[in-house]
Protein backbone atom coordinates (compact mmCIF):
# COMPACT_ATOMS: atom_id res chain seq x y z
CA UNK A 1 0.00 0.00 0.00
CA UNK A 2 1.37 3.66 -1.01
CA UNK A 3 1.31 6.25 1.80
CA UNK A 4 -0.95 9.06 0.40
CA UNK A 5 -0.74 12.03 1.52
CA UNK A 6 -3.74 14.94 0.39
CA UNK A 7 -2.46 18.56 0.70
CA UNK A 8 -4.89 21.03 0.70
CA UNK A 9 -5.52 24.41 2.17
CA UNK A 10 -8.77 25.63 1.40
CA UNK A 11 -7.25 29.21 0.13
CA UNK A 12 -5.44 29.69 -3.29
CA UNK A 13 -1.48 31.36 -3.11
CA UNK A 14 -0.44 29.62 0.54
CA UNK A 15 2.24 27.07 -1.38
CA UNK A 16 0.36 24.13 -1.92
CA UNK A 17 2.16 23.14 -5.29
CA UNK A 18 4.93 24.47 -4.17
CA UNK A 19 5.11 22.18 -1.07
CA UNK A 20 3.86 19.43 -3.37
CA UNK A 21 6.41 19.69 -5.68
CA UNK A 22 9.09 19.97 -3.66
CA UNK A 23 8.60 17.34 -0.93
CA UNK A 24 8.25 15.35 -3.90
CA UNK A 25 11.60 16.09 -4.98
CA UNK A 26 12.95 15.37 -1.38
CA UNK A 27 11.22 11.99 -1.28
CA UNK A 28 12.52 11.06 -4.64
CA UNK A 29 15.94 11.94 -3.70
CA UNK A 30 15.86 9.93 -0.40
CA UNK A 31 14.80 7.03 -2.89
CA UNK A 32 11.55 6.60 -2.43
CA UNK A 33 9.22 5.67 -5.87
CA UNK A 34 7.38 9.14 -5.67
CA UNK A 35 4.31 10.03 -7.48
CA UNK A 36 2.70 13.67 -7.88
CA UNK A 37 -1.28 14.16 -8.80
CA UNK A 38 -2.16 17.41 -9.74
CA UNK A 39 -5.79 16.93 -8.62
CA UNK A 40 -6.28 20.85 -8.61
CA UNK A 41 -8.93 19.53 -11.55
CA UNK A 42 -9.97 23.36 -11.55
CA UNK A 43 -6.25 25.10 -11.65
CA UNK A 44 -3.40 22.41 -12.19
CA UNK A 45 -0.38 23.75 -12.19
CA UNK A 46 1.98 21.42 -10.46
CA UNK A 47 3.87 20.40 -13.81
CA UNK A 48 4.93 24.14 -13.86
CA UNK A 49 6.03 23.91 -10.59
CA UNK A 50 8.35 20.68 -10.96
CA UNK A 51 9.50 22.00 -14.85
CA UNK A 52 7.05 20.62 -17.13
CA UNK A 53 5.82 22.84 -19.21
CA UNK A 54 3.94 20.71 -21.70
CA UNK A 55 3.07 17.31 -20.38
CA UNK A 56 1.75 15.49 -23.39
CA UNK A 57 -0.81 13.39 -21.06
CA UNK A 58 -2.85 14.24 -18.21
CA UNK A 59 -5.80 12.88 -15.53
CA UNK A 60 -8.60 13.87 -17.65
CA UNK A 61 -7.25 10.98 -20.39
CA UNK A 62 -7.92 9.08 -17.84
CA UNK A 63 -11.21 10.42 -16.95
CA UNK A 64 -12.27 10.85 -20.86
CA UNK A 65 -11.07 7.34 -21.08
CA UNK A 66 -8.92 7.90 -23.69
CA UNK A 67 -6.05 5.62 -22.05
CA UNK A 68 -7.41 2.70 -19.92
CA UNK A 69 -6.05 3.04 -16.90
CA UNK A 70 -4.56 5.46 -14.57
CA UNK A 71 -1.11 4.31 -14.35
CA UNK A 72 -0.81 5.36 -18.28
CA UNK A 73 -1.16 9.23 -17.60
CA UNK A 74 1.50 9.10 -15.63
CA UNK A 75 4.75 10.70 -16.45
CA UNK A 76 8.87 10.37 -16.17
CA UNK A 77 10.47 13.44 -14.49
CA UNK A 78 13.70 13.59 -15.05
CA UNK A 79 14.43 13.42 -11.64
CA UNK A 80 14.99 9.34 -10.98
CA UNK A 81 12.00 8.01 -9.34
CA UNK A 82 10.10 10.96 -9.42
CA UNK A 83 6.51 10.28 -11.36
CA UNK A 84 3.64 13.24 -12.18
CA UNK A 85 -0.10 12.83 -13.29
CA UNK A 86 -0.54 16.21 -14.31
CA UNK A 87 -3.83 18.03 -14.29
CA UNK A 88 -3.00 20.41 -17.47
CA UNK A 89 -5.39 20.30 -20.13
CA UNK A 90 -8.06 19.09 -18.17
CA UNK A 91 -11.31 20.41 -19.77
CA UNK A 92 -12.38 23.37 -18.11
CA UNK A 93 -15.63 22.31 -16.75
CA UNK A 94 -13.81 19.51 -15.37
CA UNK A 95 -13.78 20.68 -11.75
CA UNK A 96 -16.82 19.02 -10.95
CA UNK A 97 -16.39 15.75 -11.12
CA UNK A 98 -19.56 12.95 -11.58
CA UNK A 99 -19.42 11.19 -8.62
CA UNK A 100 -18.71 8.19 -11.04
CA UNK A 101 -15.89 9.20 -12.36
CA UNK A 102 -14.63 10.29 -8.94
CA UNK A 103 -14.84 7.15 -7.11
CA UNK A 104 -12.98 5.24 -10.45
CA UNK A 105 -10.24 8.15 -10.00
CA UNK A 106 -10.23 7.89 -6.15
CA UNK A 107 -9.81 3.81 -6.12
CA UNK A 108 -7.51 3.68 -9.31
CA UNK A 109 -5.15 6.08 -6.80
CA UNK A 110 -5.01 3.81 -4.25
CA UNK A 111 -4.32 1.12 -6.23
CA UNK A 112 -0.91 2.75 -8.13
CA UNK A 113 2.21 0.95 -6.75
CA UNK A 114 4.26 3.96 -5.59
CA UNK A 115 5.88 4.50 -1.91
CA UNK A 116 4.46 8.06 -1.65
CA UNK A 117 1.71 9.58 -3.72
CA UNK A 118 1.27 13.13 -2.81
CA UNK A 119 -2.27 14.62 -4.10
CA UNK A 120 -2.12 18.68 -4.81
CA UNK A 121 -5.88 19.62 -4.12
CA UNK A 122 -7.81 22.32 -5.08
CA UNK A 123 -9.00 25.16 -2.94
CA UNK A 124 -12.19 25.66 -1.41
CA UNK A 125 -14.17 23.19 0.18
CA UNK A 126 -15.71 21.10 -2.79
CA UNK A 127 -16.80 17.93 -2.19
CA UNK A 128 -14.10 16.93 -5.15
CA UNK A 129 -11.46 17.95 -2.04
CA UNK A 130 -12.79 16.94 0.70
CA UNK A 131 -13.34 13.24 -0.79
CA UNK A 132 -9.85 13.38 -2.13
CA UNK A 133 -9.11 14.09 1.72
CA UNK A 134 -10.69 11.28 2.74
CA UNK A 135 -9.29 9.27 0.74
CA UNK A 136 -5.86 8.72 2.93
CA UNK A 137 -5.88 8.63 7.11
CA UNK A 138 -3.02 11.75 6.99
CA UNK A 139 -3.90 15.51 5.28
CA UNK A 140 -1.57 17.91 5.35
CA UNK A 141 -2.76 21.20 5.14
CA UNK A 142 -0.46 23.93 4.07
CA UNK A 143 -1.70 27.69 5.92
CA UNK A 144 0.00 31.05 6.04
CA UNK A 145 0.05 33.14 9.01
CA UNK A 146 -2.91 35.62 7.53
CA UNK A 147 -6.12 35.93 8.82
CA UNK A 148 -7.99 34.87 5.05
CA UNK A 149 -5.80 32.00 5.30
CA UNK A 150 -6.45 30.72 8.51
CA UNK A 151 -9.76 31.13 8.06
CA UNK A 152 -10.33 28.62 5.33
CA UNK A 153 -8.19 25.97 6.88
CA UNK A 154 -10.50 26.10 10.00
CA UNK A 155 -13.32 25.92 7.46
CA UNK A 156 -11.64 23.16 5.75
CA UNK A 157 -10.45 21.36 9.02
CA UNK A 158 -13.98 20.82 9.55
CA UNK A 159 -15.58 20.08 6.37
CA UNK A 160 -13.21 17.15 5.84
CA UNK A 161 -13.85 16.00 9.26
CA UNK A 162 -17.59 15.95 9.14
CA UNK A 163 -17.21 14.25 5.90
CA UNK A 164 -15.21 12.03 7.86
CA UNK A 165 -17.75 11.82 10.85
CA UNK A 166 -20.49 10.93 8.19
CA UNK A 167 -18.71 8.33 6.29
CA UNK A 168 -18.35 6.27 9.70
CA UNK A 169 -21.59 6.84 10.57
CA UNK A 170 -23.04 5.61 7.23
CA UNK A 171 -21.84 2.21 8.67
CA UNK A 172 -24.78 -0.41 8.68
CA UNK A 173 -23.28 -1.00 12.49
CA UNK A 174 -23.73 2.70 13.50
CA UNK A 175 -26.74 3.62 11.54
CA UNK A 176 -29.30 3.12 14.51
CA UNK A 177 -27.26 4.91 16.55
CA UNK A 178 -26.58 7.83 14.24
CA UNK A 179 -29.98 8.32 13.68
CA UNK A 180 -31.25 8.63 17.61
CA UNK A 181 -27.75 10.92 18.12
CA UNK A 182 -29.65 13.04 15.35
CA UNK A 183 -32.68 13.35 16.49
CA UNK A 184 -31.02 13.96 19.95
CA UNK A 185 -28.82 16.68 18.91
CA UNK A 186 -29.87 17.40 14.84
CA UNK A 187 -26.57 19.96 14.27
CA UNK A 188 -23.99 18.14 16.90
CA UNK A 189 -22.12 16.64 13.28
CA UNK A 190 -21.64 19.66 12.10
CA UNK A 191 -21.07 22.31 14.99
CA UNK A 192 -19.50 20.29 17.71
CA UNK A 193 -18.22 16.92 16.71
CA UNK A 194 -16.29 17.09 19.63
CA UNK A 195 -19.42 16.73 22.05
CA UNK A 196 -21.23 14.22 19.46
CA UNK A 197 -18.35 11.52 20.35
CA UNK A 198 -19.37 12.19 24.14
CA UNK A 199 -23.18 12.41 23.14
CA UNK A 200 -22.57 8.48 20.69
CA UNK A 201 -20.26 6.72 24.14
CA UNK A 202 -23.37 8.18 26.66
CA UNK A 203 -26.24 5.91 24.32
CA UNK A 204 -24.15 3.28 23.81
CA UNK A 205 -20.28 2.86 25.21
CA UNK A 206 -19.20 0.07 23.32
CA UNK A 207 -20.23 1.55 19.66
CA UNK A 208 -19.50 4.89 20.86
CA UNK A 209 -15.52 4.00 21.77
CA UNK A 210 -15.55 1.90 18.77
CA UNK A 211 -16.41 5.25 16.59
CA UNK A 212 -14.03 7.23 18.48
CA UNK A 213 -11.53 4.76 18.05
CA UNK A 214 -12.22 5.13 14.27
CA UNK A 215 -12.18 8.46 14.21
CA UNK A 216 -8.96 9.23 16.42
CA UNK A 217 -6.91 7.08 13.40
CA UNK A 218 -7.57 9.91 11.47
CA UNK A 219 -5.02 12.53 11.86
CA UNK A 220 -4.54 15.99 10.20
CA UNK A 221 -0.83 17.75 9.27
CA UNK A 222 -0.38 21.42 9.28
CA UNK A 223 2.38 23.49 7.44
CA UNK A 224 2.75 26.95 8.12
CA UNK A 225 3.99 28.49 4.70
CA UNK A 226 5.62 31.92 4.28
CA UNK A 227 6.57 32.82 7.80
CA UNK A 228 8.37 35.99 8.02
CA UNK A 229 10.50 37.15 10.57
CA UNK A 230 8.53 39.43 12.06
CA UNK A 231 5.51 36.57 12.49
CA UNK A 232 4.61 35.27 15.32
CA UNK A 233 6.55 31.11 14.78
CA UNK A 234 3.91 30.09 17.20
CA UNK A 235 1.24 30.48 15.53
CA UNK A 236 1.12 27.20 14.35
CA UNK A 237 1.08 25.18 17.04
CA UNK A 238 -1.81 27.65 18.46
CA UNK A 239 -3.78 26.86 15.60
CA UNK A 240 -3.43 22.88 16.09
CA UNK A 241 -4.35 23.20 19.96
CA UNK A 242 -7.57 24.84 19.01
CA UNK A 243 -8.31 22.47 16.58
CA UNK A 244 -7.27 19.26 19.16
CA UNK A 245 -9.10 21.15 21.95
CA UNK A 246 -12.84 22.24 20.20
CA UNK A 247 -13.61 19.61 17.69
CA UNK A 248 -11.43 16.81 19.73
CA UNK A 249 -9.42 15.85 16.46
CA UNK A 250 -5.81 15.07 16.37
CA UNK A 251 -3.76 17.54 14.42
CA UNK A 252 0.01 17.21 14.32
CA UNK A 253 2.45 20.70 13.65
CA UNK A 254 4.91 19.97 11.41
CA UNK A 255 6.60 23.37 11.58
CA UNK A 256 7.09 26.66 9.88
CA UNK A 257 8.59 27.30 6.45
CA UNK A 258 10.53 30.64 5.94
CA UNK A 259 9.21 33.14 3.56
CA UNK A 260 11.79 33.04 0.72
CA UNK A 261 11.46 35.69 -2.46
CA UNK A 262 13.66 33.19 -3.99
CA UNK A 263 10.84 30.99 -4.25
CA UNK A 264 8.88 33.23 -6.64
CA UNK A 265 12.16 33.64 -8.61
CA UNK A 266 12.60 29.45 -8.58
CA UNK A 267 8.75 28.88 -9.98
CA UNK A 268 9.23 31.95 -12.98
CA UNK A 269 11.90 30.36 -13.95
CA UNK A 270 10.22 27.15 -13.75
CA UNK A 271 12.86 24.98 -11.57
CA UNK A 272 12.71 23.60 -8.47
CA UNK A 273 13.16 25.70 -5.60
CA UNK A 274 14.92 22.73 -3.32
CA UNK A 275 17.54 21.76 -6.01
CA UNK A 276 18.24 25.24 -7.28
CA UNK A 277 18.36 26.84 -3.34
CA UNK A 278 18.88 23.52 -1.28
CA UNK A 279 20.99 25.47 1.00
CA UNK A 280 18.45 28.21 1.61
CA UNK A 281 16.51 28.86 4.79
CA UNK A 282 13.25 27.47 2.94
CA UNK A 283 15.23 24.36 1.84
CA UNK A 284 16.59 23.42 5.60
CA UNK A 285 12.87 23.95 6.48
CA UNK A 286 11.36 21.97 3.87
CA UNK A 287 13.73 18.66 4.78
CA UNK A 288 13.30 19.14 8.92
CA UNK A 289 9.23 19.09 7.86
CA UNK A 290 9.56 15.92 5.64
CA UNK A 291 11.12 14.69 9.04
CA UNK A 292 8.26 15.20 10.83
CA UNK A 293 6.18 13.28 8.25
CA UNK A 294 8.22 10.38 8.05
CA UNK A 295 10.06 10.06 11.21
CA UNK A 296 12.67 9.47 9.10
CA UNK A 297 16.29 10.02 10.84
CA UNK A 298 19.04 12.33 10.69
CA UNK A 299 21.14 10.99 8.82
CA UNK A 300 18.67 10.26 5.33
CA UNK A 301 18.19 13.50 5.87
CA UNK A 302 21.60 15.39 6.22
CA UNK A 303 22.90 13.52 3.10
CA UNK A 304 20.70 15.03 1.05
CA UNK B 1 -13.58 17.62 25.45
CA UNK B 2 -16.32 18.20 28.14
CA UNK B 3 -18.08 21.57 27.19
CA UNK B 4 -16.49 24.76 28.38
CA UNK B 5 -18.93 25.19 31.26
CA UNK B 6 -18.29 21.37 32.69
CA UNK B 7 -14.62 22.01 33.37
CA UNK B 8 -13.12 23.24 36.65
CA UNK B 9 -10.81 26.24 36.44
CA UNK B 10 -7.85 23.85 36.51
CA UNK B 11 -9.23 21.83 33.43
CA UNK B 12 -9.94 25.09 31.47
CA UNK B 13 -6.37 26.61 32.17
CA UNK B 14 -4.96 23.25 31.94
CA UNK B 15 -3.14 23.07 34.55
CA UNK B 16 -2.58 20.64 37.73
CA UNK B 17 -4.42 21.22 40.72
CA UNK B 18 -1.37 21.97 42.67
CA UNK B 19 0.14 24.49 40.27
CA UNK B 20 1.69 27.57 41.64
CA UNK B 21 0.68 31.59 41.27
CA UNK B 22 3.74 31.36 38.78
CA UNK B 23 2.43 28.56 36.33
CA UNK B 24 -1.67 29.87 36.86
CA UNK B 25 -0.30 32.88 35.78
CA UNK B 26 1.67 31.43 32.89
CA UNK B 27 -1.28 29.59 31.68
CA UNK B 28 -3.51 32.17 31.53
CA UNK B 29 -1.23 34.54 29.58
CA UNK B 30 -1.40 31.37 27.20
CA UNK B 31 -4.98 31.09 26.86
CA UNK B 32 -5.10 34.45 26.25
CA UNK B 33 -2.99 34.27 23.32
CA UNK B 34 -5.21 31.58 22.22
CA UNK B 35 -8.73 33.06 22.53
CA UNK B 36 -8.61 37.14 22.96
CA UNK B 37 -10.40 39.03 20.16
CA UNK B 38 -7.45 39.37 17.88
CA UNK B 39 -5.85 36.45 18.03
CA UNK B 40 -4.38 35.28 14.52
CA UNK B 41 -4.67 31.85 15.72
CA UNK B 42 -7.97 31.17 16.77
CA UNK B 43 -9.54 34.16 13.79
CA UNK B 44 -12.64 32.85 12.65
CA UNK B 45 -13.08 30.17 15.02
CA UNK B 46 -15.20 31.06 17.37
CA UNK B 47 -18.89 33.16 16.60
CA UNK B 48 -18.37 36.75 18.70
CA UNK B 49 -20.47 34.62 21.71
CA UNK B 50 -18.55 32.03 22.04
CA UNK B 51 -15.32 33.71 22.58
CA UNK B 52 -16.67 35.95 25.21
CA UNK B 53 -17.74 33.26 26.92
CA UNK B 54 -14.48 31.34 26.89
CA UNK B 55 -12.69 34.57 27.89
CA UNK B 56 -15.30 35.57 30.36
CA UNK B 57 -14.81 32.04 32.05
CA UNK B 58 -10.93 32.01 31.35
CA UNK B 59 -10.54 35.56 33.64
CA UNK B 60 -13.04 33.82 36.28
CA UNK B 61 -10.73 30.84 36.37
CA UNK B 62 -7.70 33.46 36.65
CA UNK B 63 -8.76 35.48 38.84
CA UNK B 64 -9.88 32.93 41.33
CA UNK B 65 -7.10 30.98 41.68
CA UNK B 66 -4.54 33.89 41.73
CA UNK B 67 -6.53 34.77 45.01
CA UNK B 68 -5.70 32.73 47.85
CA UNK B 69 -8.48 32.83 49.79
CA UNK B 70 -10.93 32.59 46.68
CA UNK B 71 -8.97 29.64 46.08
CA UNK B 72 -9.18 27.81 49.36
CA UNK B 73 -13.14 28.33 49.32
CA UNK B 74 -13.01 26.91 45.29
CA UNK B 75 -11.08 24.07 46.08
CA UNK B 76 -13.33 23.13 49.35
CA UNK B 77 -16.10 23.60 46.91
CA UNK B 78 -14.54 21.37 44.14
CA UNK B 79 -13.60 18.64 47.28
CA UNK B 80 -17.58 18.65 48.31
CA UNK B 81 -18.10 17.82 44.74
CA UNK B 82 -15.97 15.01 45.01
CA UNK B 83 -13.86 15.86 41.64
CA UNK B 84 -10.62 16.85 43.89
CA UNK B 85 -9.17 15.38 46.62
CA UNK B 86 -7.37 16.81 49.09
CA UNK B 87 -4.23 16.17 49.14
CA UNK B 88 -4.12 17.25 45.78
CA UNK B 89 -4.54 21.06 46.95
CA UNK B 90 -2.45 23.54 46.78
CA UNK B 91 0.09 23.12 49.65
CA UNK B 92 1.61 27.02 48.78
CA UNK B 93 5.23 27.34 50.65
CA UNK B 94 4.88 24.06 52.16
CA UNK B 95 5.30 22.00 49.67
CA UNK B 96 7.99 20.31 49.38
CA UNK B 97 11.11 21.07 46.77
CA UNK B 98 12.76 17.71 45.96
CA UNK B 99 15.52 17.48 43.73
CA UNK B 100 15.33 16.08 40.65
CA UNK B 101 17.09 12.84 39.88
CA UNK B 102 19.77 12.91 37.22
CA UNK B 103 18.09 11.53 34.22
CA UNK B 104 14.89 13.77 34.74
CA UNK B 105 17.15 16.89 34.63
CA UNK B 106 16.68 18.73 31.28
CA UNK B 107 19.09 18.30 28.92
CA UNK B 108 20.16 14.69 30.86
CA UNK B 109 17.68 12.65 28.74
CA UNK B 110 18.48 14.01 25.01
CA UNK B 111 22.58 13.36 26.09
CA UNK B 112 21.23 10.27 27.10
CA UNK B 113 20.06 9.30 23.61
CA UNK B 114 22.72 10.86 21.89
CA UNK B 115 24.94 8.68 23.82
CA UNK B 116 23.12 5.23 23.42
CA UNK B 117 22.74 6.40 19.52
CA UNK B 118 26.73 6.85 18.83
CA UNK B 119 27.28 3.43 21.05
CA UNK B 120 25.53 1.89 18.48
CA UNK B 121 27.21 3.07 15.83
CA UNK B 122 30.70 2.51 17.28
CA UNK B 123 29.58 -1.16 17.54
CA UNK B 124 28.55 -1.19 14.37
CA UNK B 125 31.97 0.57 12.41
CA UNK B 126 35.02 -0.91 11.36
CA UNK B 127 36.94 1.97 11.14
CA UNK B 128 36.33 2.86 14.81
CA UNK B 129 36.67 -0.71 16.37
CA UNK B 130 40.15 -1.20 14.52
CA UNK B 131 41.25 1.95 16.33
CA UNK B 132 39.77 0.63 19.74
CA UNK B 133 41.78 -2.55 19.28
CA UNK B 134 45.08 -0.83 20.08
CA UNK B 135 46.38 -1.33 23.21
CA UNK B 136 47.16 3.02 23.61
CA UNK B 137 44.80 5.31 22.76
CA UNK B 138 46.44 9.24 20.89
CA UNK B 139 44.72 12.27 21.20
CA UNK B 140 44.20 12.19 17.43
CA UNK B 141 43.05 8.10 17.53
CA UNK B 142 39.81 9.68 19.60
CA UNK B 143 39.81 12.79 17.02
CA UNK B 144 39.51 10.44 14.18
CA UNK B 145 36.67 8.69 16.01
CA UNK B 146 35.15 11.62 16.75
CA UNK B 147 35.02 13.19 13.24
CA UNK B 148 33.70 9.40 12.56
CA UNK B 149 31.08 10.33 14.44
CA UNK B 150 30.58 13.67 13.85
CA UNK B 151 29.98 14.93 17.15
CA UNK B 152 32.19 18.58 17.30
CA UNK B 153 33.70 19.81 19.94
CA UNK B 154 31.85 22.74 21.16
CA UNK B 155 28.99 19.80 21.93
CA UNK B 156 30.95 17.92 24.12
CA UNK B 157 32.00 21.29 25.39
CA UNK B 158 28.76 22.43 26.11
CA UNK B 159 27.18 18.92 27.27
CA UNK B 160 30.19 18.05 30.05
CA UNK B 161 30.96 21.62 30.81
CA UNK B 162 34.82 21.06 29.98
CA UNK B 163 36.40 24.09 28.23
CA UNK B 164 37.09 23.94 24.45
CA UNK B 165 40.84 24.37 25.29
CA UNK B 166 40.79 21.24 27.49
CA UNK B 167 39.67 18.90 24.91
CA UNK B 168 41.82 20.24 22.29
CA UNK B 169 44.46 19.42 24.08
CA UNK B 170 43.56 16.44 24.55
CA UNK B 171 43.06 15.30 21.12
CA UNK B 172 46.70 16.85 20.31
CA UNK B 173 48.19 14.89 23.41
CA UNK B 174 49.05 18.56 24.92
CA UNK B 175 49.13 17.04 28.26
CA UNK B 176 51.02 20.28 30.11
CA UNK B 177 48.08 21.87 29.44
CA UNK B 178 46.05 20.05 32.16
CA UNK B 179 45.73 21.46 35.41
CA UNK B 180 46.69 18.18 36.47
CA UNK B 181 47.05 14.60 35.73
CA UNK B 182 43.74 14.12 37.94
CA UNK B 183 41.80 16.46 36.14
CA UNK B 184 43.03 15.36 32.29
CA UNK B 185 41.57 11.87 33.37
CA UNK B 186 38.29 13.34 34.31
CA UNK B 187 38.40 15.49 31.26
CA UNK B 188 39.42 11.95 29.11
CA UNK B 189 36.83 10.09 30.40
CA UNK B 190 33.88 12.68 30.17
CA UNK B 191 34.76 12.83 26.36
CA UNK B 192 34.73 9.34 25.99
CA UNK B 193 31.68 8.76 27.59
CA UNK B 194 30.08 12.06 25.62
CA UNK B 195 30.63 10.12 22.39
CA UNK B 196 29.37 6.48 23.66
CA UNK B 197 32.80 4.89 24.26
CA UNK B 198 33.81 3.18 27.54
CA UNK B 199 35.28 5.74 29.51
CA UNK B 200 37.40 4.18 32.30
CA UNK B 201 39.16 1.46 29.37
CA UNK B 202 39.59 4.69 27.42
CA UNK B 203 41.36 6.62 29.78
CA UNK B 204 43.44 3.98 30.90
CA UNK B 205 44.69 3.27 27.89
CA UNK B 206 45.01 7.03 27.18
CA UNK B 207 46.78 7.54 30.05
CA UNK B 208 49.30 4.49 29.55
CA UNK B 209 50.67 5.95 26.37
CA UNK B 210 51.29 9.45 28.20
CA UNK B 211 53.33 7.80 30.45
CA UNK B 212 54.94 6.38 27.95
Amino acid sequence: MPHIWPIGGGKGGTGKSFFTGNIGILLARLGFKTLLIDADLGGPNLHTIVGLPNPAISLSDFLNKRVATLQETVLQMPIHNLFLISGAKNKLDIANLAHEQKTKTLRAISKLAYDYILLDLGTGTSFNTIDFFTLSDSGIFVCIPEPTSIENVYRLVRSVYVRKIRQVLKNERFRSLAEKAEARDEDAIIHHPEYLLDMLKEMDPEEGSNIERILKAFQFKLVLNQVRRQDNPKIGALICRIVEKHLGLKIQFLGNVSFDDRVHEAVCRRESFVEKYSYSQAALDLRLVLKGITGMIDQQVAAL
Amino acid sequence: MKKIDALTFYELLEIASDASPFEIHHAYKEMFQLYHEDSLASYSFFSREEREEILAKVNEAYSTLMDEKKRSQYDQYLIEQGVLEEEMQYQGDRKKLSLMPLAKRPGADTALRIRERLKMVVSSNAMIQEILAHDALSGSDLKKIRDELGVSLEEIAETVKVRMTYLRAIEEDQFEKAPSRIFLKGFVRAYAQYIGLDADMVASRYLKRMNN
